[in-house]
Order: C-alpha cells, then structure tokens, then sequence
C-alpha cells in the first residue's frame, strides 16, 4: 500500500464517527427519470426529466412549454403517481388537461389569482407569494412525484427577483421527497438550482391553410433546447445526446379530422 | 328471573301527570288528524261514564262529565325516558316489551346482593315508579313471557316462584295473552276464560283447530314460551360528544385548542375502545350574543391520529374565525371503521392519507376553498366547463390511456380580457391587447358557438383563431366576438 493510500485510510478512519468516507468520492447514482410522452425529447434528455431535482422551461408565450409539461404529467399520472400543478395565473384549461390524457383525479390543481387582472404589468407579487408558499407546503409533504410551477404569464423582471435561496430550498426538498419540479417561467430564474435548464423555441410555422383549404389552425411545431444538464455526465449516457429536438402539438379537432 | 313494570293506561297516566287540572277529572285521550280523531284511551272515570277506545271525538264530546284532550307525544317521549331511567337504576340489561308502551323488562340476575330477594326487589321498583310520578305493576318471573303477563294482570307487586309460573298465571284472564279478537272469540265460544284452563288443553288437539298460533299462546297461558332478551344498549354515536362551558369569554383560538385537543383525545379513547376511527368532528362553538359558530370538519378517511385532527381542527377555526368571543364548545364525532391499506415497495408514489389532509387544509387557508382540488369536466357544451372537487388520491393504478400525439394546451384567460380589435370584412385584422399593437398574421373562423338557449343561462360567441404578431413578439391566440354585447375578448393563448 502506497503512503498516500495509508494516509488517506488514515485519515477516513479517525474522521469515521463524524464524516463517513470523507476523502473518498461519493459515486454519482444515475437518476431516476420520467418519461416526458414525447419520444424526441426523451431522446434527447436522455429517459426524461430527472426525478429529485428541478427542471426548468422558460420560453415566450406560444412556445409550447404548458404543452410540453401537460404530456410530461400525463405521462407520470398514468403511472398512477399523484402530481400537482401551482397555476400561478389560473391559466390551466381543464379540457387541454383532459385532451393531453391527465388522469385528473390525480392532479392537484392550486388555482393562484383570484382578483380579476387589470393589465400584465400589475405587480403580481401577492399570487407570486401565494405560489411560492404552496409549492413549499406540497415539497414538504412529499408524495407528489411531479409538481409543476406555472409562472408562464409572470413578467421576466418579477421571475427573477425571486430571491435564489428559494430554489436552493426547493432543489434541496424536491431531492428529499423525490419529486420532479417543473418550472415553466419566460427567462430562467433558477439557475444553477435547476438540473435541467431547457429553452423553448417554436420551430417551423406550420401555415393555418394549405391548398386553398378552409383555414385551421391544426397544431404547431415547437422546439425544446438543452441548455444544461447535470445529469449527463453519468455513465449510462456515454453516448452525447442531441442538444435540441423538435416536436408536433396538435388541436384536438385535428385528431378527429 | 325478570321483572317486569306495567303502567296500566300509560298514556292517560302521562296525560295526567303532564296536566294536573285532569287528576279529579274524568277524560278520554283522543289522536288522530282532525276531523278524524278518535279515542285512544280514557280514564276509569271516563270508562264508567262510558267513553270508551274507538270511539270518535264527537261521541266522546257529547258524555256529559268527559273532558275530551288532544294526545301530546312529546309527553310520552318524556314519560318513557323517566321509566328507562328507573329501569337503569335496578339493572343493566333492560328490554322494552313490544305492544306495551312503558313496559321494561329487566334482567335481575345477581341484584339480590343490591337490592335483596325478588320480593323486595319488585317492592323497591315499584316505589321508584311511584316517586316518579306513575303507578305500575311489577312481576317477577323466571320466564320473560310469564313476568310480562303477570304484570299486566295483577295489580301491585306478583312473584312467581321458579318453577310454578303456570300455577301463578292460572287464574288470569285470557286478555294478558295477548290474543287476537278472532282468537278470543274461539276460545269464549269454548268457554276457556283463564290461562289456566286453556294451558289444561291438549297442545296438539289446540293446533289443529287454532294453528301454530296457539302453540305459541299454550306455551304462553303454561308460562314456558322461550324469548331472547334483546337488551336496550345506549346509541354509541350519541356518546360521542363532548360540552364544555367556559369560566369567562374566550377570544384567541390558541387557549381554546387546549381544551378541543382534551375533548379530542376523550372521544378518540372512546371511538378506539370499539377499534373504530373518527370520521367527522363537529365543533359548535357558543359565542357572546347568543349565535352559534358550527363547523364541520370532515378528513378524506377516518383517522385515529390525535395531532392530525387536531390540526385539522385548527387550520378549519383559523380559515373560518368565529366572529364573537366564545361561552361554551361542543365537540361531537362520527365514528367509522379506520382506514386500512396494504403498501408494497413497488406502487406508485401518492402523499400519505393523514399528511395529505392537513396540507390541503393549509392549502385552503392560503389560497381559499374553491381554489384547491381535482378538477371534473361538466357534462356541457360551454368551453371550459369545469368544478372542483375535494382531491383524495385513488388508489394507485397504472392506467392504459390510448395514446394520441401531443395536445396543443390552450391557456386560458380568466377572466376573459377585453380587447380592441380592428375588422375588414367582417375578419380581425388588427388586434390591441396589453397596451401593445398585434397585427393578425393568419385567421381561422369565426366558429359560433351557443348553448342553454332554452334558459337565462343562454350564451353564444364567434370564436376565432388567430396568429398574432407584433414587433418582436408572436402568439397564437383564440379571440372570441360577444354578439350580445357586442365586445371582443381573448379567451386564451396557445401554448
């Protein structure tokens, strides 16, 4: 045994009682994912987003992030886990929901505003407060696999000024009782708290009408980005995945069509 | 041995302690909804004058001397608690008879040590019935049936010694049986009179002429009919409460969380001592000025954990305040079969039952009832036709969805934000939301929509469609036209 292996034995051993394999690296267990229901996105984050830690969408209106997080949660709901969603600006449409196959009675929805908005720009601090505190309450109970925080209407300039032990708190809670936070925000506000940072794009527009037909607006294509991904440096992924991918959404009456 | 207590005419007897001015007085009982009320019982006095049960009102009215009054229940209810009570005093084990009202059965089974043998037992019962207002007679039997006939049939205070029942019923009338006027027709035409002479009978030779109904009647006149003793037990949900009155007013909810978490723990012992859960608490709190503060707090299943219900309790006080300081609570529970579930290691995540109510509750509190919960769709045609409903995690079921491509969400604006919109042809071109100018890139529409025309209710709207593009902004839109009152408004962005 080398000097320097029998200082280190050493030294782990009388450190024992207090840090259990203090100068021995902590090996990194691969985390648990959840399937997002869209298999180009699954392709490209490797298995879907991380179970434990905070993801987080920010993108423009139109950009498909609630899309994107209603086929994640129908995903887990199927599964038959409870997730909850905190709608910051009561934006869920029940029938979107139902039409991206949620099983509802196993979503929790926190609706946020009650007093009728006047203009965007008013302070949203009070239903922003109200948000936070919830999201809070359901990490500490655990239980939930997924909880999405919908802050898709809160203007960038209120998003940031959420103070960044707020979601060190989160990254730490949602790590404990296991759960995957969603965060969908216009501009990132996590930061480094998030282990999935993603941007959302809309890709190609696909026209209301082609041929002549009655015009319908029949769907969209959206584009998801990698921007960050702690998780990617485990060893299931050797092989590097794609950094974007593209996904359809379609209207409900299209399907029909 | 039984004993057995009879108020003869119980509900005059009730009449006439109820309303003293009656004692001295002769007086038929009458019931029923007028003009059809009839009597239902009368006084000696009144039988001698010749009111008798049946009769009409107006026959009653017109005997001279006969008051006639009406038949208060509520006195009965209250008469019949008063004697269940004495009952109480002499035996645990008390059934009521049937066809009898006022009558108690009693099991007195090992009494001798409290009350002396059966004679002096029977003695001491009556003098309880008496100071309590009634005259009854008592019996004392080995036989159930046999105490019940001989209580009806002899006045003051009859023992029968084991063994000899049918000697001690044999000069009774036939009438303490029981036995239907068909019945007591047949046996007044065979000139039987007494329990005696129709126990002398050959039980065999009795059936065939009268049928297994006097089987029953010859085992009854012998005194040897079997019965079951269904003992009266006290309602265990009615137990479940618990009153408080308070030395001085009480305004904080702190202090009296004290007292509901004693209250709390009292009805838990008692709901656990029957291995069940507490479903329902109702809390009614007494307040200054006389009004009533009443919640009611209902967990998802029925839990036996003190802190969840207690703080069950607390956030529910806390969300609804009383608005007076409080005199006097009342704490009362519903009782059910406590929640039991097998968890295996591989089953899907779900919150814990206990934990979960609590977090909805300060979840309520935070956010305000109707805005925490599962959502339902309704059965309607209107968009976004939603309600709440209480959120309890279903068991957990991995559910095969067929599965479609992924749905374009619509983010709804509630309330609907009115808009500006400038139109050529009857088509949007312009639109101005936000303070900021969208030009109208690609339409789709209108689709009119309408529904409940035959109601108030009514609603109708042209919806359209719309690819919005502004200096360094883009959006996709459902614009909707009022028709009504004539205004444009954005119903939601695409998503």
């Amino acid at each position: 045994m080398s000097s320097a292996a029998a200082i280190r034995l050493q030294v782990e051993g009388s450190l024992a009682k207090r840090v259990p394999a203090a100068l021995t690296l902590k090996t990194k267990q691969a985390p648990e994912l959840f399937s997002t229901g869209i298999s180009d996105v699954d392709a490209m984050l490797g298995g879907g987003i991380p179970r434990g830690s905070i993801s987080e969408v920010a993108g423009t209106a139109s950009t498909g992030k609630t899309s994107f997080a209603l086929s994640t949660i129908a995903a887990i709901t199927q599964s038959g886990a409870a997730c909850a969603w905190v709608d910051v600006s009561d934006a869920l449409s029940p029938e979107s929901a139902a039409a991206a196959n949620i099983v509802l009675k196993r979503l929790l929805w926190l609706r946020m505003s009650a007093e009728r908005r006047l203009r965007v720009t008013d302070k949203p601090w009070p239903r922003l407060e109200q948000a936070l505190k919830a999201t809070d309450l359901l990490l500490q109970a655990g239980g939930f696999a997924a909880i999405v925080l919908d802050m898709s209407d809160v203007l960038p300039q209120h998003a940031t000024r959420i103070p960044l032990s707020t979601w060190y708190r989160y990254r730490l809670s949602a790590e404990q009782a296991r759960t995957a936070v969603v965060l969908l925000t216009q501009t990132p506000c996590a930061n480094s708290c998030a282990a999935l940072s993603l941007r959302s794009e809309p890709a190609h527009v696909r026209p209301f009408s082609s041929d002549g037909e009655t015009a319908l607006y029949e769907g969209q294509r959206y584009t998801l980005v990698r921007e960050r991904n702690r998780n990617e440096g485990s060893m299931i992924h050797q092989k590097k995945p794609p950094m974007r991918a593209e996904w359809p959404a379609e209207t409900l009456w299209s399907r029909v069509r | 041995m039984y004993a057995v207590f009879y108020p003869p005419n119980f509900a005059a007897q009730v009449a006439a302690k109820q309303r003293p001015e009656l004692r001295k007085r002769a007086f038929a009982l009458v019931d029923g909804e007028p003009p059809a009320e009839v009597v239902i019982t009368a006084n000696q006095a009144a039988r001698t004058a010749g009111a008798e049960a049946g009769m009409t009102k107006l026959q009653a009215e017109i005997i001279p001397g006969v008051a006639v009054v009406r038949r208060i229940p509520e006195d009965e209810v209250s008469a019949l608690a008063v004697l269940h009570m004495v009952a109480c005093m002499f035996s645990p084990r008390i059934e009521s008879v049937e066809n009898a009202p006022g009558t108690y059965a009693l099991d007195i089974r090992g009494m001798n040590g409290l009350f002396g043998d059966e004679a002096q037992l029977a003695n001491k019962l009556r003098q309880r019935i008496m100071a309590a207002g009634f005259l009854a007679n008592v019996a004392v039997a080995q036989n159930f049936d046999a105490a019940v006939c001989l209580a009806r049939g002899k006045n003051r205070v009859s023992v029968a010694p084991p063994g000899h029942e049918a000697y001690a019923l044999r000069d009774l009338p036939l009438h303490v049986l029981n036995p239907t006027m068909e019945q007591a027709e047949t046996f007044h035409a065979w000139g039987i009179r007494t329990c005696g002479q129709l126990a002398a009978l050959a039980e065999t030779d009795l059936i065939s002429r009268v049928g297994q109904a006097g089987k029953r009647l010859h085992l009854l006149a012998r005194g040897a009919a079997p019965h079951l003793m269904f003992p009266m037990e006290p309602s265990f949900e009615e137990s479940l409460i618990e009153r408080m009155e308070l030395d001085f007013p009480v305004e904080m909810l702190e202090p009296l969380l004290f007292l509901l978490a004693r209250m709390t723990d009292t009805l838990l012992e008692r709901v656990k001592s029957k291995a069940l859960a507490i479903a329902l608490l109702r809390v009614v709190l007494h307040l200054d000025g006389g009004k009533q503060h009443k919640r009611i707090v209902r967990p998802a299943l029925p839990l036996e954990d003190k802190p969840t219900l207690l703080k069950l309790l607390q956030l529910d006080l806390e969300t609804h305040p009383p608005s007076a300081a409080i005199l006097k609570l009342e704490l009362s529970a519903q009782s059910a079969a406590p929640y039991r579930a097998q968890h295996g290691l591989f089953l899907p995540q779900a919150p814990e039952p206990g934990r979960l109510e609590i977090l909805l509750a300060r979840l309520r509190k935070l956010l305000g009832e109707e805005r925490v919960g599962a959502v339902e769709l309704k059965d309607d045609h209107r968009p976004n036709a939603f309600r709440m409903v209480p959120f309890a995690t279903p068991p957990p079921k991995k559910s095969e969805e067929p599965s479609f491509s992924v749905a374009t969400a619509l983010r709804v604006c509630r309330p609907p934000q009115a808009v500006s919109v400038a139109l050529v042809e009857h088509a949007p071109v312009r639109v101005f939301w936000e303070g900021q100018r969208y030009v109208v890139h690609e339409i789709a529409g209108p689709w009119r929509v309408s529904g409940q025309w035959w109601s108030e209710a009514n609603w109708c709207r042209e919806e359209w469609d719309v690819r919005l593009k502004a200096e360094n902004a883009e959006r996709v839109c459902r614009i909707a036209f009022d028709p009504r009152s004539r205004c444009w408004y954005v119903q939601g962005t695409y998503d």
